[in-house]
């Protein structure tokens, strides 16, 4: 167990390493630099120099990158060019929207899913499971801005029934503003959870019906246990094992998502955040975003891995 | 073993929802704002982006400013007619023959914490831009050798030499800090001013929710306030970066003003709400094919004007900007209307005539592909301006019937500002974004020093440097405008430049609850300068 540990977090420290360091020289490598942007009739050549050795990107590139992991050991994640604020703080102020962003919409994925991944792949070739089959493949086409707007115009601009943008209204306190927050968070959430529900749901389904046409499964039903109880105690406890997989592997494309959605939505998470320093060159924190979502990608992969373990009694750590 | 793997599930379930919710639960209360003023009298109006730096001297933001204009004043203000017009200064005038500009200040402006605005505010505020670099004024208090303060509403800035646009450079473009405020910050460059606002405009910053909005409080003394103070009491700004949430925002109720403006091809969406109402408002930039002269082919004027001549600015402005916006001749725009020489037209659309026109030069078609040989040429342009790429393909079709071949090569933002600044072009199709006098634009377009890096033509032109360093120390203000219009006339001559439009930007409001706007031209100021802010009233 303690060799299975120590080895993904030792993937894992590899893995945000990488990140880390293909994040930066890309940024590097992009045409230009943050003066770039501040196109101004005015703005001297002495200046944008001036600017730039500000910014610590006079020196050469190796030198950024030694002082930057230097400081990222440290826990410091650099000022932002434009804020003139830790980005530590600059970030801490935005995770919590995210993840409560991308942790509603994953947890609510799952929980729509499994039905409909066990509840399709029970009605196999029935035309609920023509339909379920349908929804999911439509659903994996959808692109999160379009349906982002479809449903703010729908539900939020036509019917009134959702805020349009914004997490919270920030005048209500206590009760209200949680109610508030909720209300806020439908829209976004749903939007994520729509183009993320189709992949989870097919692969569900796949792997149910691999599993109802295994030995144990038609011991089970000889044994005289339910249909239900086969499925959904039986059947279902191993086929959500290779849907862990997946999970993990759809956090990353669900953070990837936020970015999208927080933008439509004005939602105010680490997504729009990295929208707007991209924008504006910020490196510092354009890096300090992207590595604080790797590590969330890695921790959740590695979490998974071990959840995996847990869950199958075939594995023995 | 099977209850135990259950158990885990549903515990690993709870705590992460109980975990997610408590901690996003953290931010729920951390913008303490007393908003429970009657909702009559907040104005929300809808911004794109964060803050991204509080400190007005160093900002280099559009949408900062929205929010910083309206709590530190400025020396001058634009009004609707492009107009330089009285803001904290009553007053400027030029001594010593144009090496003194002299500004006479309002004795009745206050900072918020009771505190007179005064001309050690001005002059403090001048020589911290100056020690520090800051920002875009720097660059504008270039020609300042000494600041004077010889009483509480005086302000004197001794020049190396005159510059007759400097007293409106600087009154439009520097804002006004509160010394006994920011003396205490030390290094200014490095200083957030992100809380404890002491302001002096009509509204100041109370509390913030980064991300979402930016409460701001009226300023109970503001003198160019009707009522000696903004009726509006409240002024929020809500963050929608995208445009199409914004005016869903607007719609629904949710703001009451879009701070950014309504795309052209949006705003008929508005035309059946009775509530909404467009204002209109022009550009202080405009957009333009601009040649580079180190291009051999270039060079030559014949082929410029032909280029000039292949550009149907009308159908352009028809098809991208769908009627809204001006033709132009020369690089003056017609919003500085007594700088721009009406006398000159713009080149007409006459592919044919440009054709001959090339041919007489001496170009030729040997391979009788319908181009002429030596003239290919790219142009490039950020593709990330729908408009622009628009007229990019418009333009290469109408070329190629003057026997001109042009690629298009609009890219990617920064790659295409990238390549401006290291002159790797042909063409250059792009929009100037904010020239608050012609003779600033002049001189950074023109000069061959390249002063702001943005001399597109890359042009060096003696006779140019002496027209543009000829009109720039004239403070006369008659011979001043006839040396405009004459470099008006020179450049369209030469078709450096082929000017395409000036844009009309058109905001949208809740007219049924506020009215009042005091709009200025350009999409950095239009509705929601400090001056229009402090005339708004609610709709009774």
């Amino acid at each position: 167990m303690v060799r299975f540990v120590l080895s993904r977090a030792l993937k894992a420290v590899l893995t945000v390493w990488i990140a880390i360091t293909s994040t930066f020289f890309l940024l590097r490598l992009l045409p230009g630099d943050p003066t770039t942007l501040m196109v101004e009739g005015d703005m001297t050549p002495e200046m944008q120099a001036a600017l730039l050795k500000t910014y610590g990107l006079d020196r050469p590139l190796w030198e950024q990158y030694v002082s930057y992991l230097r400081e990222l050991v440290q826990g410091n994640l650099g000022i932002s060019f434009r804020q003139i604020q830790p980005v530590t703080d600059i970030i801490l102020d935005r995770l919590p929207w995210t993840l409560l962003l991308a942790g509603s919409a994953f947890v609510l994925t799952v929980a729509v899913g499994i039905p409909i991944g066990v509840t399709a792949a029970v009605n196999r070739g029935k035309w609920l499971d023509r339909a379920l089959q349908g929804f999911g493949i439509s659903a994996n086409a959808l692109f999160v801005p379009s349906v982002a707007i479809l449903l703010l115009v729908f539900f939020g601009a036509q019917l009134g029934w959702f805020p349009i943008g914004g997490a919270i209204d920030p005048d209500t306190r206590g009760v209200g503003a949680y109610l508030s927050l909720a209300h806020h968070l439908v829209l976004p959430v749903l939007s994520l959870i729509l183009v993320q529900l189709g992949p989870y749901a097919l692969t569900l389904r796949t792997n149910m019906i691999e599993v109802l046409g295994e030995d144990y499964i038609r011991a089970a039903q000889a044994r005289g246990l339910s249909a239900r109880r086969r499925v959904w105690k039986h059947g279902l406890r191993n086929a959500i094992l290779p849907a862990l997989t997946l999970m993990g592997l759809q956090l990353g494309t669900l953070v990837g998502g936020a970015v999208l959605t927080e933008t439509v939505f004005a939602y105010p998470g680490v997504g729009r955040l990295i929208y707007e320093a991209v924008g504006q060159q910020d490196y510092p924190v354009i890096q300090g975003a992207f590595i604080m979502l790797a590590v969330t990608v890695v921790i959740a992969n590695a979490l998974t891995d071990m959840l995996y373990a847990v869950l199958n009694p075939r594995i023995r750590l | 073993m099977k209850k135990t793997v259950k158990g885990r599930w549903r515990l690993a379930v709870a705590l992460g929802v109980v975990a997610t919710l408590g901690v996003s639960g953290c931010g729920l209360n951390e913008d303490n704002s007393s908003s429970s003023g009657s909702s009559d009298t907040v104005l929300r109006i809808g911004t794109t982006t964060d803050v991204s730096n509080f400190n007005p001297l160093q900002s280099l933001s559009k949408t900062d400013s929205w929010i910083l204009n309206a709590m530190y004043p400025h020396l001058l203000r634009i009004d609707e007619n492009a107009q330089k017009a009285p803001e904290l200064a009553k007053e400027y005038r030029y001594e010593d023959d144009g090496k003194t500009a002299v500004f006479e200040l309002r004795d009745d402006f206050k900072w918020t914490d009771g505190q007179p605005v005064v001309a050690e505010d001005v002059k403090f505020s001048a020589e911290k831009i100056m020690e520090y670099k800051l920002g875009n004024v720097a660059a504008k208090l270039t020609w300042v050798e000494s600041i004077e303060a010889p009483d509480a509403t005086t302000v004197k800035f001794k020049l190396s030499q005159p510059y007759a646009p400097f007293a409106e450079g600087v009154g439009f473009w520097m804002s006004i800090v509160p010394k006994h405020i920011f003396e205490k910050a030390g290094d200014l460059s490095k200083f957030p001013n992100d809380t404890n606002w002491v302001g002096a405009g009509p509204f100041v910053l109370d509390s913030m929710t980064k991300g979402q909005r930016y409460v701001m409080k009226r300023n109970e003394h503001y003198p160019l306030a009707p009522e000696g103070k903004a009726a509006v009491s409240q002024v929020e700004y809500r963050v929608y970066p995208d445009v199409n949430t914004m005016m869903l925002a607007l719609r629904n109720g949710d703001i009451d003003l879009m701070g950014t403006p309504v795309p052209v091809s949006a705003a008929k969406t508005f035309e059946n709400d009775s509530k909404i109402k467009l204002e209109k408002v022009g550009a202080l930039g405009f957009a333009h094919l601009t040649y580079n002269m180190k291009n051999k082919y270039l060079a030559d004027q014949q082929v410029r004007q032909a280029l000039s001549m292949s550009v149907d600015t009308k159908a352009i402005i028809s098809a991208v900007l769908q009627g809204d916006g001006q033709q132009m001749a020369g690089p003056i725009s017609p919003i500085f209307a007594e700088y721009d020489n009406t006398e000159i037209q713009p080149y007409p659309f006459d592919p044919a005539g440009a054709k001959a026109k090339l041919a007489a030069a001496g170009y030729r078609d040997a391979n009788n592909d319908g181009f002429f040989d030596e003239l290919s040429f790219g142009v490039a342009c950020d593709q990330s301006n729908a408009n622009i790429t628009r007229v990019v393909q418009l333009f290469r079709e109408s070329a190629a019937k003057a026997g001109i071949k042009l690629e298009n090569e609009c890219v990617e933002r920064n790659t295409f500002l990238t390549r401006t600044k290291n002159g790797e072009y042909d063409i250059d199709a792009s929009q100037w974004g904010v020239f608050d006098n012609p003779m600033d634009q002049l001189r950074s377009t023109y000069l061959s020093s390249n002063p702001g890096g943005i001399n597109y033509n890359l042009l060096e032109s003696a006779e140019m440097d002496t027209l543009i360093n000829d009109a720039a120390g004239t403070t006369d203000p008659e011979a001043f405008r006839a040396k405009i219009k004459n470099l008006d006339k020179v450049v369209h001559e030469q078709a450096y430049l082929t000017p395409l439009y000036v844009e009309n930007f058109q905001f949208a409001y809740n007219a049924s609850k506020f009215t009042g706007f005091s709009p200025s031209p350009s999409d950095l100021l239009g509705m929601v300068t400090a001056y229009s802010l402090a005339q708004v009233t609610p709709v009774k």
